[in-house]
């Protein structure tokens, strides 16, 4: 049926069907935040700032991505001697790695609205395969307006994420997790 | 020796209450001062770990030693004229409520600043207020004003106690002695 559209439509439509929607995001309705373990306790931490290029089709998942650059230097905790612990040498080390990246390879349907999305996370130069799961709701898809909502479970050490110190588990996890809420809306 | 009170002497529970929540509170200054010493580091964030489990502790035990009390009618009631029974019920109800506002406001302290709170990692508690650096240092002072009260009341009890057993000779100070009888 897909194939007998585009056919009747021609070129133009082909084209259209082999890139999936184009999303922005509303970064005033937005959240990407990041949740460690510390002496058994956890917390949240948040980044104020990222960029996220998303085609998403819940319809089309070959022609769907996900790339996310993280600002670093913005992320906040809540106490000011933390955030400089994260921005130093131990942690991100901002001055020489300021962004973090996230790009996907693929996503496929986990059913019922859920997704994962398999890529490479890239945090102080050191890339890995890394997973994300997330649900696509079309909020008001008259509108063009959706929300995808997801998590990733992150090993810190992997990134090397915690020098000296805090390359022991004992007090800080090794395991982060990572949350986001997107507001979207279609680009046109 | 009972579990429960008597009309003699507190039981063994309300002595192991007291007792224990006076061996927590003790090294809390000291850890915390030593914290203070330290660099900002993974070192000064353990002692505070201790520091904030302690407390949580000590909120923990009082709140179970004013359940114990209340539910234990047919304890020791206070000895001597009516104006020092009056004293002896406000000392001992301020000092309650020290023990239970300086735990409370260090729990709030560290909430402020998006610290979580644990009992040794055991469990968490949940945040009591929103992360605000400006509270935070707020609830700083606070913090510290309630322990240097906390410490003038608690020098009254004990003084108190002293006058009770080496001036007025009476069993008051024994009761809740560990391992005393009546």
């Amino acid at each position: 049926m897909v194939l007998l559209t585009a056919l009747a439509l021609g070129p133009a439509a082909q084209d259209a069907a082999a890139v999936a929607t184009a999303w922005t995001v509303d970064p005033a309705h937005s959240q990407l935040t990041f949740h460690p373990r510390l002496a058994g306790g956890e917390f949240a931490g948040r980044f104020e700032r990222f960029d996220a290029t998303i085609r998403f089709d819940p319809a089309d998942l070959e022609h769907s991505s996900l790339l996310i650059v993280i600002d670093l230097l913005s992320a906040l905790t809540g106490d000011t001697d933390r955030d400089a612990a994260l921005q130093g040498s131990d942690f991100f080390q901002t001055t020489r790695w300021p962004q973090g990246t996230f790009t996907s390879a693929g996503i496929r349907s986990l059913g019922g609205g859920r997704y994962e999305a398999t890529g490479k996370l890239t945090l102080r130069d050191v890339t890995r395969d890394v997973r994300v799961q997330f649900r696509f709701d079309p909020v008001e898809p008259s509108r063009g307006a959706a929300r995808m909502i997801g998590a990733s479970n992150l090993r810190r050490l992997e990134f090397g994420v915690g020098q000296g110190d805090w390359r022991s588990t004992e007090w800080l996890d090794d395991g982060v997790r990572v949350e986001f809420n997107l507001a979207l809306r279609a680009a046109r | 020796m009972p579990l429960r009170n008597t009309a003699e002497a507190y039981g063994s529970l309300a002595k192991f209450l007291h007792w224990a929540i006076v061996l927590l509170i003790v090294p809390q200054y000291f850890i915390a001062e030593a914290a203070e010493e330290l660099p900002k580091g993974l070192e000064r964030l353990q002692l505070m770990d201790w520091h904030k489990s302690l407390g949580m502790m000590v909120l923990l035990l009082t709140l179970a030693r004013i359940g114990w009390k209340v539910m234990n009618r047919g304890m020791p009631g206070p000895i001597g004229e009516p104006w020092q029974r009056k004293a002896a019920a406000a000392g001992h109800g301020l000092l309650y409520l020290l023990i239970l506002a300086q735990p409370i406001s260090g729990w709030a302290m560290s909430s402020a600043a998006n610290y979580p709170v644990t009992l040794f990692g055991w469990f968490q508690f949940p945040a009591l207020v929103a992360e605000n650096h400006d509270l935070h240092e707020a609830l700083e002072e606070v913090h510290e004003v309630l322990f240097f009260l906390m410490v003038a009341v608690a020098v009254v009890h004990i003084l108190a106690a002293l006058y009770h057993h080496f001036l007025l000779k009476d069993g008051v100070l024994r009761r809740m002695l560990p391992f005393s009888r009546p």
